[in-house]
């Protein structure tokens, strides 16, 4: 007679297999409702070293105490490329702003069609050099016969000021001769009567003109090109009158300080 | 015959280790898909492969167990559970 005494292996290990899963699940209910962040402080804790570990692996801490110091010596080299790029960036956006003020935008984040239309018959020309660098009032500016620059170009500086024209055109320069170098002679308007004057360049950027004494010009009265474009020209600076003589003397220089040009634009044909 | 069930048993012993080292690798490190294949080859080889439901609940301890998450911070443990009595039914079915 076969009698019985226990069970099947397999059934054993299941039936042992649930009761374990059970109990698992029971304690972390109970742990959970009586201390909820006892497991996660348990496995973190167990688990940290391993994560610092991991960290420090990636971030080249059990690196070599040379491989450190290059390391070290190749991250300054990089910053300092970096602080160089800096303050190329901010060149960029200096002149950025330069020229969007120059072209009458004075808003950087204007985005309107007009406002990003070319200007029609105007070329923008960077100086490349500048009184007191050049002598004879002269401009020598980076665009020549390569943007189609012709001789006698009208330049302007920023503002619309009439202060020149072009006297030398070369393949990717030109040369801008002021209309205030010494003996250049340029026909202006001046004060709110138009009085017609003959504008003759001291240099430096000033002129001077002859006009009648009953032409009541003051100090601060514009001075404007004579052609069709009325462009202005300078401000008077200081009236020289003698009684004894008909004419009295006007002295008056361009709003902008030609010494510190950056930017002109150049009229071509189309300019009026 | 004795010495071969000794070392046939050693070896897998052995192997049970290993795996449960790769499986708690992959459960600190969050990588979830891996351990769930290790623990699948674990419960379908090894006899109580218990370790399957230490995986889940330490996964929910690192990861889950947070307030806000209700009981989706316990899915690990959920899923372990369910995992580990599917395949003892299956393998129930299959031997």
């Amino acid at each position: 007679m076969y009698i019985r005494t226990s069970k099947k292996p397999g059934q054993e290990h299941a039936r042992m297999a649930a009761y374990i899963a059970a109990g698992i699940v029971i304690v972390i209910i109970a742990v959970q409702l009586l201390v909820p962040h006892f497991l996660p402080s348990i496995f973190t804790t167990i688990t940290r070293p391993f994560w610092r570990m991991e960290f420090s692996v990636g971030s080249g801490s059990l690196e070599s105490p040379q491989a450190l110091l290059a390391e070290n010596e190749s991250l300054k080299t990089q910053l300092a490329a970096l602080n160089v790029q800096q303050q190329s960036v901010q060149a960029v956006v200096n002149d950025n702003s330069e020229l969007l003020a120059l072209l009458g935008r004075t808003d950087a984040s204007s985005t309107t069609v007009s406002s990003l239309k070319p200007i029609p018959g105007i070329i923008l020309a960077a100086v490349l050099v500048r009184p007191p660098q050049a002598a004879y009032d002269e401009l020598i500016i980076d665009i020549g016969a390569d943007h189609g620059i012709t001789l006698g170009s009208k330049v302007y500086a920023p503002g619309n000021i009439l202060i020149g024209s072009t006297t030398d055109i070369l393949g990717q320069t030109s040369k801008v001769k002021l209309f205030s170098s010494p003996g250049e002679t340029y026909y202006v308007l001046i004060g709110s009567s138009r009085i017609p004057a003959t504008a003759v360049g001291r240099g430096g950027g000033q002129y001077q003109a002859e006009v009648p004494q009953a032409s009541k010009i003051n100090q601060g009265d514009t001075v404007s090109d004579s052609s069709i474009s009325d462009a202005p020209f300078g401000i008077v600076t200081a009236v020289l009158a003698n009684p004894a003589d008909p004419f009295e003397t006007v002295l008056f220089a361009p709003s902008v300080n030609i010494y510190q040009l950056r930017w002109v634009l150049i009229a071509t044909s189309t300019k009026k | 015959m004795g010495v071969d069930r000794n070392v046939d048993k050693e070896m897998k012993l052995f192997l049970r280790i290993i795996l449960d080292i790769c499986i708690a690798i992959a459960v600190l490190n969050g990588w979830w898909p891996i351990a769930i294949i290790l623990v699948l080859i674990g419960a379908w080889f090894f006899k109580l492969y218990i370790e399957i439901i230490i995986a889940g609940v330490a996964y929910d301890a690192l990861f889950g167990m947070t307030h806000g998450m209700g009981w989706r911070g316990y899915e690990g443990t959920i899923f372990s559970v369910v995992l580990l009595i599917v395949v003892k039914l299956l393998k129930k079915l299959v031997r």
